[in-house]
């Protein structure tokens, strides 16, 4: 079974090709961060008020450590408790594009935060910023709840990983960052930060297939070991989600204060309220809020670009094609 | 920061929030009153619901102006579910424009005439035209006209079109008035200046961005493209292209420019005794040099090189946009076009050998085409002078790689270029290369830059369910020719090269957009034969029109200067070089063919179909010759995203009674497809397939045949969800046996996706317990039994 200890090491034959076909999917979305282009934005930040400025400040705070948290547990946690070689190199895979989002808002952070002094408060808003060390916190709580296993053993164990993977999947890739992305996305609705909205539009594909993978999991557990998941496990899920809800709404306080054109609190929490039910959906349970989401820049998000070459660069194109030369095929 | 000014300065955008807070009274009961106004008489929009989401959403200090701005952004959002809300938020956008502008003390066509002359906007010759015909002018604009936009067109308007002031950054002229300014700045009289504004204020043509940016202004550079001919091979020739390449470039102008003369790389420097880095460093200076200099303020300026497929730093070029490797050796900005030998297709069919050279050591070939290109080819082989050997597919191979991973690398053919050209009967007049968007095919050479002014017909505005209006076509046409004549003389010429080029040759590029309308008002399937014929026809009465019209201008102004060296004096016309063309317009043909012997043509080329990515979007319109690439999509700009709809999709689904939310959510979650989606009947998911669903066979079939009425070229997009090499290959190769000069982008689609925010109900997946019973699956060939 998947969480048995051990180290699995043979591919055929392959026992969960789906994580095998996700790796490949994956691999044909390579992006590095040279591509994209912040020089547009700086301009942008140039005529933000007061109140943008703190915002965006707090944003890109949050996302100087976001990933690097992600990518600790990744290795740390879900790598050796995924007992399955092709499951392995989805992982691997992820750590990759874990390591690029690194980089890309570790050039972000030294694009728009020119002073030192700043800059070093940023990547250190874990420990100075009090709604983000909240969010932090609550990530380091559930790290630590299986940190020191070494083997899934019981099925208290495993209900733990169980936890774990779905704290970081449904709350911190599904909700934190959801959230921030919907910062992002409602300032490019604005027409500003065209170049940290391109990055968005790449991570947030990334974390749309982490999730699937980490919920694939999920599935997979599920169907091989049904008494995990009971009734006490539901609501120890619930109350994460909550927390997690909780944490971002502060997060969501400190930011938009008494709110901006488009952008209020309220809103903000119904969709986070919105995001969480999602969550909640996915892993067969009850919706917990039953809020509607009501930003209109989200749904935009839905549907297939069209983008005018001339003005952004496209993010719709694949590496790895591919095939022969051959002049007979139907196309 | 107001999101609907697009500028930078969050100081001078928030002045119409605040005069919108002096107004008085409540803002959130203004801008509702305001919102139930707009809605009056329009059909299935529902304000009460957009007057509950603006109040849900109130934060304090909320302003009138900031209000408004808040219910367009819901309204423009909802049109997935009604298209009609598009008009709604067009309607509050109008009110805010007009607002705007009065700040400025702008109500009228002559006092934005007025306001944009005081801040040093526009150029002599129009404010003079202004003031002498002023009363006249002002009954000229129909102020119900703005009621033509859907909201994106408006939008679009607003944002990047209509002048502003240098400092507040308001908008100093209304839609209409920007319209009027275009035409009066290329008109001689009242008369002349109606007639090109009721085309444009119908939205029946459009000129170019360029044309629409500049027209009246006091720089006019009113043309979209300019093609270079390669730098020679010598140090003081690059550099001198990198300075034309900025100077075009500042002036908003697209760059087509060749690279096949310069020495490949190994290739020895005589004066140093060393060996040439070969092409790459150059185009990354070029590459710089191009992001450097900014349009207008805000966009990055644009270029394609093109490289003749024999040149040997060929397969160096195609990894230019790689986003692996060497960064050294990358250039993001630069687009990449293929300059593809006949001979070269025929090695791939062969599957033969295909020999790349040094220019240096072959200059010769950048000059020739046709046989005497073979000839030569084959002759340098025989002197054993190529630097290298490759099988011609695994080079043919890569660049489908290229296309497959970029977008990037377009096919273009050489030989079909210059073989059908009206400019190259003197074997001195070669066609080096096209330009950034692959539709205008001219003549280059080291002292002249080629131009061209584009337009384009909206189709769609041109045809009812009745059926397509092919004597209004003829109309727009003659009007659109006049004009675009007209625009070569008026232009400003960023540089002595592409005015010599222009003055002499005239060519100027008439297109369509709206093609894709067309055949759904008709109920047509895009790859019908009802519509190939239908698009065919179009293409000629364009054609014979343009070229009724350019004949009439040289009785009355004289033809270009140059038009002995054309093929049409030898009594030549561009269909003459398809065998198979669809002619039905022949007597019409000859007659026009009478009267180019007896006094010329004014230009030498006419007809060129490019993308109009923006200005079908100001007209509401499919974009060219293109099929729609979703039902539901949005388009992303500079200012912001925007949600688009299929409107005559819905129109029909409404029709036959099946339109609701459930199937909107289910067109939205299969990312704007509608096909298997059971409700919806036959006929409509045939004729509603997307770009990705319709076989491209189709699209290149019906560029086919309308290449003989197109004597430039057409930007030919051409789309694969998930590209193979093996699809690609058979695809293009398809495309050059058809006869199409040039093609365009390919386009792909990501192999992953975002989950969707608000539309996906995922649930968990049903898993079989696969340890014990493995699914049957590709990779799991060994133990799969059902297909043994």
């Amino acid at each position: 079974m998947l969480l048995d200890p051990g180290m699995d090491l043979t591919l055929r034959p392959m026992k969960y090709p789906d994580f095998y076909d996700q790796y490949r999917a994956a691999i044909k979305n390579t992006w590095t961060v040279e591509e994209v282009d912040l020089a547009s934005d700086l301009t942008d930040l140039a005529g933000f008020t007061e109140q943008e400025q703190h915002l965006i400040h707090r944003l890109v705070a949050f996302f100087a450590t976001g990933d690097t948290i992600v990518a600790n547990n990744l290795v740390l946690n879900l790598y050796q408790h995924v007992n399955s070689p092709e499951g392995r190199l989805y992982l691997s895979r992820q750590l990759f594009e874990e390591a690029v989002h690194v980089q890309f808002y570790l050039t972000l952070l030294d694009t728009y935060l020119p002073d030192p002094e700043e800059r070093t408060k940023a990547f250190d808003a874990v420990n100075n910023i009090p709604s983000i060390k909240r969010k932090a916190d609550f990530c380091f709580k559930w790290i630590d709840s299986v940190f020191d296993m070494r083997e899934l053993e019981t099925a208290g164990d495993r209900r733990k990983f169980l936890l774990n993977l779905i704290c970081f999947a449904a709350c911190i890739e599904g909700l934190f960052f959801y959230g921030a992305f919907a910062y992002v996305y409602w300032l490019r609705s604005r027409g500003l930060l065209d170049g940290l909205a391109t990055g968005t539009n790449w991570v947030f594909r990334d974390e749309s297939c982490h999730m699937n993978f980490a919920f694939s999991v999920v599935d997979i557990v599920r169907a091989e070991e049904p008494e995990l998941f009971d009734d006490e496990m539901r609501r120890q899920v619930t109350d994460m989600m909550e927390e997690a809800v909780e944490a971002e709404l502060q997060f969501a306080e400190d930011l938009i204060g008494d709110g901006m054109p488009g952008m209020t609190v309220k809103d903000m929490k119904s969709y986070l309220e919105f995001a969480a039910d999602q969550r909640l959906e996915r892993l067969g349970m009850e919706k917990r809020w039953g809020s509607e989401n009501p930003f209109p820049f989200m749904a935009l998000q839905d549907v297939q670009e069209l983008t005018n070459f001339f003005e952004r660069r496209p993010t719709a194109y694949q590496t790895a094609v591919e095939g022969k030369v051959d002049l007979d095929e139907e196309f | 920061m107001t999101g609907l000014a697009t500028t930078t300065s969050a100081a001078t955008n928030t002045a119409p929030q605040q005069r919108g807070a002096q107004g008085g009274g409540d803002p959130a009961a203004v801008i509702a009153a305001r919102i139930r106004a707009h809605a009056a008489g329009l059909p299935d929009v529902d304000a009460e619901r957009v007057v509950t989401q603006i109040n849900d959403g109130l934060w304090p200090g909320a302003t009138e102006a900031a209000l408004r701005e808040r219910a367009i952004e819901i309204t423009s959002a909802t049109v997935a579910s009604e298209p009609t809300y598009s008009k709604l938020a067009a309607r509050l956008l109008a009110e805010h424009i007009a607002e705007e502008t009065a700040s400025e003390g702008v109500v009228s066509f002559t006092s934005s005439i007025a306001a944009s002359r005081e801040n040093g906007l526009l150029s002599d010759e129009l404010v003079e035209f202004v003031a002498a015909h002023g009363a006249e002018l002002d009954a000229v604009i129909d102020e119900a006209a703005d009621d033509r936009f859907e909201y994106f067109g408006l939008r679009t308007v607003y944002d990047r079109y209509l002048l502003r002031h240098p400092e507040h950054r308001t908008v100093l002229e209304r839609p209409q008035h920007f319209m009027l300014r275009v035409a009066c700045g290329l008109s001689q009289s009242v008369e002349e200046a109606a007639e090109l504004y009721s085309l444009l204020s119908q939205l029946a043509y459009l000129p170019s961005s360029p044309t629409l940016f500049n027209s009246g202004t006091r720089r006019p550079q009113l043309s979209s493209c300019f093609l270079l001919d390669s730098p020679k091979d010598e140090l003081d020739s690059i550099y001198e292209r990198y300075s034309q390449v900025a100077r075009l470039s500042k002036y908003a102008g697209g760059i087509g420019i060749a690279w096949s003369r310069v020495r490949s790389r190994g290739s020895l420097i005589r004066g140093t005794n060393g060996h040439s880095n070969g092409i790459v460093p150059w185009l990354r200076t070029l590459d710089s040099s191009v992001a450097a200099v900014n349009q207008g303020g805000r966009r990055k300026g644009a270029a394609c090189v093109y490289l003749a497929s024999w040149h040997a730093d060929v397969e160096e070029f195609l990894e230019l946009r790689d986003n692996t490797g060497d960064t050294e050796r990358r250039t993001h900005n630069l687009n990449l076009a293929n300059w593809i030998p006949d001979e070269f297709m025929r090695r791939v069919e062969a599957d033969a050998q295909w020999s790349l050279f040094d220019p240096k050591e072959t200059p010769e070939l950048v000059d020739l085409w046709g046989d005497d290109f073979d000839a030569a080819y084959r002759a340098a082989e025989a002197a054993g002078k190529a630097r290298k050997t490759v099988q011609a597919r695994e080079l043919y191979g890569r660049m489908m790689r290229t296309l497959a991973q970029t977008g990037n690398g377009w096919i273009t053919f050489s030989d079909t270029a210059n073989r059908t050209s009206n400019q190259t009967a003197r074997p001195e007049n070669v066609i080096h290369l096209s330009n950034l968007c692959t539709e205008i095919l001219e003549v280059t050479n080291d002292s002249e830059t080629a131009v061209c002014n584009l337009g384009s017909v909206n189709l769609a505005e041109h045809c009812s369910p009745a059926g397509f209006d092919f004597d209004r076509l003829e109309d727009t046409v003659r009007t659109a020719v006049k004009f675009l004549d007209r625009t070569i003389d008026l232009g400003f010429y960023p540089t002595a090269e592409a005015e010599k080029a222009n003055r002499k040759w005239r060519p100027i590029g008439l297109g369509c957009m709206g093609l894709a309308d067309v055949f759904f008002k008709l109920k047509l399937d895009f790859d019908s034969p009802e519509a190939l014929e239908l698009s065919t026809a179009i293409a000629e009465r364009i054609a014979v029109v343009s070229y009724e019209t350019s004949a009439r201008l040289a009785e009355d102004l004289g033809a270009h200067p140059n038009f002995n060296e054309t093929r049409a004096a030898d009594g030549v016309l561009h269909f003459d070089h398809y065998e198979n063309a669809r002619v039905t317009l022949g007597r019409r043909w000859e007659a026009v063919r009478e009267r180019i012997g007896r006094t010329g043509l004014r230009n030498s080329l006419m007809i060129a179909i490019a993308p109009t990515a923006t200005i079908a979007s100001i007209a509401g319109c499919a974009e060219c010759i293109e099929p729609v690439v979703s039902n539901v999509f949005k388009r992303e700009t500079l200012s912001g995203e925007f949600l688009q709809v299929n409107r005559h999709l819905i129109a029909e689904l409404k029709e036959r009674g099946l339109w609701n939310e459930q199937l909107r959510q289910a067109i939205v979650v299969a990312e704007g497809s509608i096909q298997g989606i059971e409700e919806i009947p036959a006929d409509l998911q045939a004729r509603y397939r997307t770009a990705w669903e319709l076989p491209q066979k189709a699209l290149i079939d019906l560029a086919a045949a309308r290449t003989p009425f197109i004597d430039q070229a057409q930007s030919l997009n051409l789309f694969q969800a998930s590209p193979t090499i093996g699809k690609l290959s058979s695809m293009y190769r398809y495309a050059w046996k058809a006869g199409l000069k040039t093609t365009y982008y390919l386009r792909s689609r990501p192999a992953t996706r975002i989950n969707q925010t608000t539309v996906s109900k995922a649930k968990p997946a049903q898993i079989e317990t696969v340890a014990e019973d493995v699914a049957c699956s590709l990779e799991n060939p060994e133990t799969c039994e059902a297909c043994q």
